[in-house]
């Protein structure tokens, strides 16, 4: 039986809006096929050891918890690039994207008014439409590696371009439930998922 | 203008009265001919404004009828317009042509996003917060923008009533020099010690952000805390209910028991809420509680139908608290249940199609032997029925359709012995329509 573990980071703080939908979503496309799924929240105190997780999950949150988490996850670049680096799973939502910007590997805009929108997008990562919502005081600038093709132009740097990904990381302003939105884009995920582990698996035996 | 404003407002209440069409117009013409009319009126001296994520309408209300039964004269926003035209609509009524509102008493339930522009033009005596909660996410975005939005305009004078049980209402304390009344919950038969809420974000001290410790809660974030870190805590205020009854729909505030006027912990909250600010107008206890007692009665909505029990909790969309006390309540309860689930629509204000709030109620809670079926309707059902799976309730559990009456059968013939219905406000008559035995 193949193992997810499944890592979300400061479900307590960043909880805005449904935000754990997407680790619901995950977890039960991936035991739809048999898959065993290990959520650990962890917390504000928690030390956090990289290598065990296949997923990390972070949403959105007031100001101040995300000024929190970025002090605290700050000190853990080295170990976040390197956890990209072996191609495993990071998915960013809403106004935690900026965060992240720390890790030089996308820049973040703050636009002159918080973005409240509908989304209706298309996405290489899977068929079919995506529909999301946005709601957020930060979009990001980079215009590569995007992740959605919106209908609107409040994608990144106010281009119908959403998102921005690196390796397995994916970042996006959507917020909350985006997984639980778009079973088609879930899926995409638990098979990436599945078949990853299934490969470490070979090769470590 | 302020005369030609006053006549032609109060012109158009006058041909809304004779159309029977109550509305925000009269409010929104008489501003358009002179947007400062609200600074200019004379106000009584006491002047009471009601905001918060929920609640503030029934509050508004309670404290509203308990003023007019001891004979004062009220001006109140009694049709609900809580933003400025609707207010400025419900003043004019009551002012005369000289701009001289006609009352004893301004009891107004202000929007929160409102409450600036309407405290600097009437200056209230009185700041009634009922709670902050997570509410309305596309227009509200998160509490801190709205507890700013409420206290940018905050008068050094204005007595501020609100809950002590929420942490983050004490913000007011730590960040204001206002006289503040605080009320309180008791610890009662459905308290609890661990924490069975997720997606709660305000259990941090406002003080130093370190997660709050309980000794109980009351309901998710409400209830005796204390930071581990520094001196924050609770304490216990001169006004506390205690002895919570949700089945019979009491409480006692001062040993003496009162309709809260439902079986939902935010009745009783509320109740306290009206209390405290009644007590603040220097109301009698007593005669609080006769008009309370009086005033409350009329709210048991439960009936009897096919043998069984039906409870319409009332929600409000886009606000899971509000649905986290109806599932709350629902618990308590051990009879056997089956759920029915509905609303027409999520938001009167705008377009947004947001149902990231759905994911913050607790619908897990309801995964239990004892809950039979879950009757999802309205233009949602599809996602109710995607929560409750991703909850982890069986598919086979889950019945969907657009229109209650066309389920009304399988409701009637459900095994269960109550029926909850865990709806928005706007479908609560339809649940009483499709289920009540006809006469």
């Amino acid at each position: 039986m193949i193992t997810i573990n499944v890592g979300h980071l400061y479900p307590n703080e960043l909880n805005l809006y449904g935000e754990n939908g997407n680790i619901k979503a995950l977890k039960y496309a991936l035991e739809k096929y048999s898959v065993q799924v290990n959520v650990t929240n962890i917390n504000e105190s928690d030390p956090i050891d990289f290598n065990q997780y296949d997923f990390l999950y972070i949403g959105s949150g007031r100001p101040i918890f995300l000024r929190k988490a970025k002090e605290r996850l700050k000190i853990y670049k080295e170990e976040i690039l390197n956890y990209l680096n072996q191609d495993k799973f990071f998915l960013i939502t809403g106004n935690a994207l900026s965060i992240f910007d720390f890790l030089g590997l996308y820049e973040v805009l703050i636009p002159d008014s918080r973005i409240v929108a509908d989304i209706i997008g298309t996405s290489s990562l899977c068929n079919g439409m995506i529909r999301g919502f946005q709601n957020t005081e930060y979009l990001i600038k980079n215009l590569n590696n995007i992740i959605f093709n919106l209908d609107n132009p409040n994608g990144n740097d106010f281009s119908p371009f959403e998102g921005f990904k690196y390796h397995n990381l994916y970042v996006t302003s959507l917020i909350g439930p985006l997984l639980a939105r778009n079973p088609n884009l879930t899926e995409y995920f638990a098979k990436k998922l599945r078949e990853q582990k299934k490969t470490s698996n070979y090769l470590n035996y | 203008m302020k005369y030609i404003a006053i006549l032609i407002g109060k012109i158009f209440i006058l041909i809304g009265k004779i159309f029977k069409r109550g509305s925000s117009l009269p409010g929104k013409i008489a501003l358009k001919l002179d947007h400062k009319l609200l600074y200019q009126l004379k106000y009584p001296s006491n002047k009471i404004l009601i905001t918060g994520s929920s609640g503030k309408g029934s509050t508004t209300k309670l404290i509203a009828k308990t003023l007019r039964k001891e004979n004062y004269r009220v001006c109140h926003n009694a049709s609900g317009s809580n933003l400025e035209w609707g207010i400025a609509t419900s003043i004019l009524a009551k002012t005369n042509l000289c701009g001289k509102v006609n009352a004893d008493y301004l009891v107004l339930e202000c929007d929160e996003r409102y409450v600036k522009k309407i405290s600097t033009a009437i200056c209230p005596t009185h700041l009634v917060v009922t709670n902050l909660t997570k509410d309305q996410p596309p227009r509200q975005h998160d509490i801190d923008e709205i507890y700013t939005a409420i206290t940018k305009r905050l008068l050094s004078y204005t007595t501020i009533i609100t809950n002590i049980d929420e942490p983050y209402l004490r913000k007011f304390e730590l960040e204001f020099k206002n006289k503040i009344v605080y009320y309180s919950l008791a610890k009662n038969k459905y308290s609890y010690e661990k924490q069975i809420f997720e997606n709660l974000n305000t259990y941090y001290c406002p003080n130093c952000f370190t997660r709050l410790e309980y000794d109980y809660y009351n309901f998710e974030t409400l209830g005796k805390y204390s930071c581990p870190n520094c001196d924050f805590k609770y304490y216990k205020p001169n006004i506390i209910g205690t002895n919570l009854d949700l089945e019979k729909g009491t409480m006692k505030i001062n040993y003496e028991e009162v309709l809260i006027g439902g079986y939902l912990l935010y009745h009783a909250y509320n109740t306290l809420c009206a209390y405290a600010t009644l007590r603040s107008l220097n109301i009698s206890h007593k005669h609080i509680i006769n008009a309370f007692n009086e005033i409350n009665k009329i709210h048991n909505t439960s009936f009897v139908s096919h043998d069984k029990t039906f409870y319409p909790l009332s929600c409000k969309a886009e606000n899971a608290t509000t649905y986290n006390q109806a599932i709350f309540r629902t618990i308590q309860d051990p009879s056997t249940k089956s759920i029915v689930l509905g609303w027409q629509e999520i938001s009167r204000r705008y377009k947004h199609y947001d149902v990231s709030w759905l994911y913050d109620i607790e619908f897990e809670l309801l995964n239990k032997d004892n809950v039979f079926n879950f009757y999802c309707c309205g233009p949602d059902k599809d996602n109710l029925k995607k929560r409750l799976l991703l909850a982890g309730i069986s598919e086979d559990k889950i019945i969907t359709d657009n229109n209650p009456y066309v389920i009304k059968d399988l409701v009637m013939s459900d095994e269960a012995s109550c029926i909850y219905g865990i709806l928005n406000f706007d479908y609560v008559s339809i649940f009483k329509d499709a289920f009540k035995e006809e006469k």
